[in-house]
């Protein structure tokens, strides 16, 4: 290991990849620091999970280079990588019972003990909350305990790093707030670098020490949960990370932007005067004011109330705004609205712009729909 | 217990019917003969002329060439049913079509088509003949009668292998690899227990038809390799001693059920398979 590697355990670099002359991978960058949490996060086809297989083995980049501990690992079989994958759907052997299907990797390679075996396996099955399953059925437990069965299979070998494909898809949404816990748990008590692959955004955002953002086989941004959240490069990662307003904008000097015919104050400098610009503004981020103290003022178009907060539309110049309010609003009604310099982000153009942002043809369903569907 | 509907009776009727009329009568009568003289009256004579050491000769060379047959089977059958699916979907279709395509012409063609190949004169020795080597003598042989049983057979191996197979998901694989199994690891450790249930249905159904086989040994084993299939028909059509070839085949359905009890109780052993 030389000094500019030290720390990251993975390194990708320029992999490309195609199934069938379609591009998954397009120039993929990535260093992957020891002990980490990361999420990779993207939509369906994003290239994701490829990554993923890439790093376990099961795939091969056509072009690029994997390093691990700063080896080259391109040809390496999985079955040799010090690394472990929680498959989607588990992928427990149904044919050997909770014990075998954990102990299985430790009757590989050299010969252990059973006593040891034994031990190994119940200190496991106890930290995912499974003692007393041994004997069980893999195909009589619930979701939840495969997934655990599975997380206890995988990290039985002590792997350097753990891949986790999309483990909690497939439980229902109380369950999936538990195992995030229980995963974030795991990983800071074992240490192990945990590789994590979803399209949840509420998911990688609450466990993740890093987040790579992707779409269409390239990283749009790597980043802490709040630099994404707060800091998005472009409109694409701006709509998937969160609810978010964004609007065709103009920066006419630093620290002051112009949008929906109003000049703002901001905190963001560095773009050539009069550069068009996508600026982001949260709809947690915007205060609801009578109309005379409002910077802007438009009209309600629709209320739905979230237990924490309303969510409202308002039409402001034709543009719909999403704003989430404590306070209520009636449809129909005119209101202003107060925006902080600080709750403006200012963003360079990209291919993404004027794909994203605004709220008319909004709908959660849509959303729940475009979710349940997901498989890759 | 959930109270059967009236349609529901009705539309077991058929089935019950077929049942009753061509497996359990014809079964009844196979006792009735094996249990009576040609008087009609009760007695054990056929029962224990079947167990006389001529008979037991017979039994125990069919057993044994149908326990050739269906390893020779099963050994070809299993890596090809394999090497069928991991093939590609569109080739699966394809090759699973070619392993069935002799099964579309006559059985009795294609015994009698192998004989022509085996022959003293056939198709083998000529070509041996023309590359100037010596003919080697095939037909007529215990060799043949197997090969004739193997090709009848083989296609009854590889498809109920190759349907638990290809249901085995690919993501298991995967697990074995990344858990640290190399591809030896893999076939002993994940497909071949997930195959058991596949190999159980393949021995039985090479094992049986091949242990009652008659028209095989007779055509390719020139009548030196009486089977029991071949006795049982000699009592009927032949020697007109229907009590005895009844005996005969009674024995002979207790020899496959036993059989497959056995095998049954390997498909039953769950996990920890080793053959």
């Amino acid at each position: 290991m030389t000094e500019s590697n030290a720390g990251r355990i993975i390194e990708l670099k320029n992999i490309r990849k195609s199934f069938d002359g379609e591009t998954v991978l397009d120039g993929i960058n990535l260093d992957i620091h020891d002990k980490e949490f990361v999420t990779f996060l993207g939509p369906s086809g994003c290239g994701k999970t490829t990554t993923l297989r890439i790093i376990a083995g099961f795939e091969t980049p056509d072009f690029g280079e994997v390093f691990f501990d700063g080896a080259k690992i391109n040809d390496l079989p999985p079955y040799k990588r010090q690394v472990n994958t929680v498959f989607q759907k588990y992928a427990l052997f149904p044919h050997l019972n909770v014990y075998e299907n954990v102990a299985f990797g430790l009757r590989l390679g050299k010969k252990l003990k059973e006593e040891e075996i034994s031990r190994r396996v119940k200190d496991m099955l106890r930290m995912v909350n499974l003692s007393g399953f041994e004997r069980r059925n893999v195909e009589s437990l619930s979701g939840g305990q495969q997934q655990r069965v599975a997380i206890a299979r995988a990290l039985i070998n002590h792997p350097r790093v753990l891949l986790l494909d999309e483990p909690l898809g497939a439980l229902d949404l109380k369950l999936r707030k538990d195992m995030q816990n229980e995963l974030k748990n795991i990983q800071m008590q074992t240490g192990i670098t945990f590789i994590y692959v979803t399209h949840d955004q509420e998911e990688a955002l609450s466990m993740s020490d890093v987040i790579v953002v992707m779409n269409e086989g390239v990283i749009q941004q790597i980043g802490t949960p709040t630099d994404i959240y707060n800091e998005p490069v472009n409109a694409f990662v701006a709509d998937f990370i969160g609810e978010s307003n964004i609007l065709d904008g103009v920066m006419l000097e630093d620290y002051k932007a112009k949008f929906s015919n109003q000049t703002f104050d901001c905190l963001d400098k560095g773009f050539a005067k009069g550069e068009a610009v996508d600026i982001v503004v949260r709809p947690e981020d915007v205060d609801v004011v009578p109309v005379e103290k409002g910077m802007l003022s438009g009209i309600v178009t629709s209320v739905t109330f979230k237990g924490v907060h309303y969510e409202i539309i308002v039409d402001i110049g034709g543009f719909k705004w999403m704003i989430q309010t404590t306070d209520f609003v009636a449809q129909d009604e005119h209101i202003g609205l107060y925006i902080e310099p600080d709750a403006i982000h200012v963003m360079k153009k990209s291919k993404y712009s004027d794909q994203f942002g605004d709220y008319s043809s909004f709908s959660d369903e849509l959303d729940e729909l475009s979710v349940n569907t997901e498989e890759e | 217990m959930k109270q059967r509907s009236l349609l529901q009776k009705c539309l077991a009727a058929p089935h019950m019917v077929w049942t009753v009329l061509f497996i359990i009568a014809p079964l009844l009568f196979v006792a009735y003969y094996a249990f009576t003289d040609s008087e009609g009256a009760f007695t054990f004579d056929n029962i224990l002329k079947s167990l006389e050491a001529d008979y037991m000769v017979i039994f125990f060379r069919s057993i044994s060439l149908a326990i050739i047959a269906t390893f020779i089977c099963l050994i070809i059958a299993y890596p090809m049913a394999y090497a069928i699916s991991r093939a590609k979907p569109s080739a699966q279709k394809i090759i699973i079509m070619l392993v069935m395509l002799p099964m579309w012409m006559n059985f009795l063609i294609r015994t009698y088509s192998w004989m022509s190949i085996l022959e003293d004169t056939g198709f083998i020795n000529q070509l041996l003949i023309k590359l100037g080597l010596e003919p080697v003598h095939m037909i007529n042989t215990s060799g043949a009668v197997v090969l004739g049983m193997v090709y009848n057979f083989l296609p009854y191996m590889i498809l109920p292998i190759y349907t638990v197979m290809v249901k085995i998901d690919r993501r298991l694989v995967e697990a074995a690899h990344d858990l640290g199994c190399n591809s030896f690891g893999v076939m002993t450790k994940v497909i071949f227990p997930l195959s058991i249930s596949g190999v159980v249905s393949g021995v039985t159904m090479v094992f049986v038809p091949s242990i009652s086989t008659f028209y095989i040994s007779q055509k390719l084993g020139g009548g030196n390799f009486d089977l029991i299939g071949d006795t049982i028909e000699r009592q009927f059509q032949t020697a007109y001693n229907y009590n005895l070839g009844a005996a005969i085949s009674l024995i002979l359905m207790v020899l496959i059920i036993i059989s497959m009890a056995i095998m049954n109780k390997f498909s039953d052993e769950d996990g920890g398979m080793v053959v």
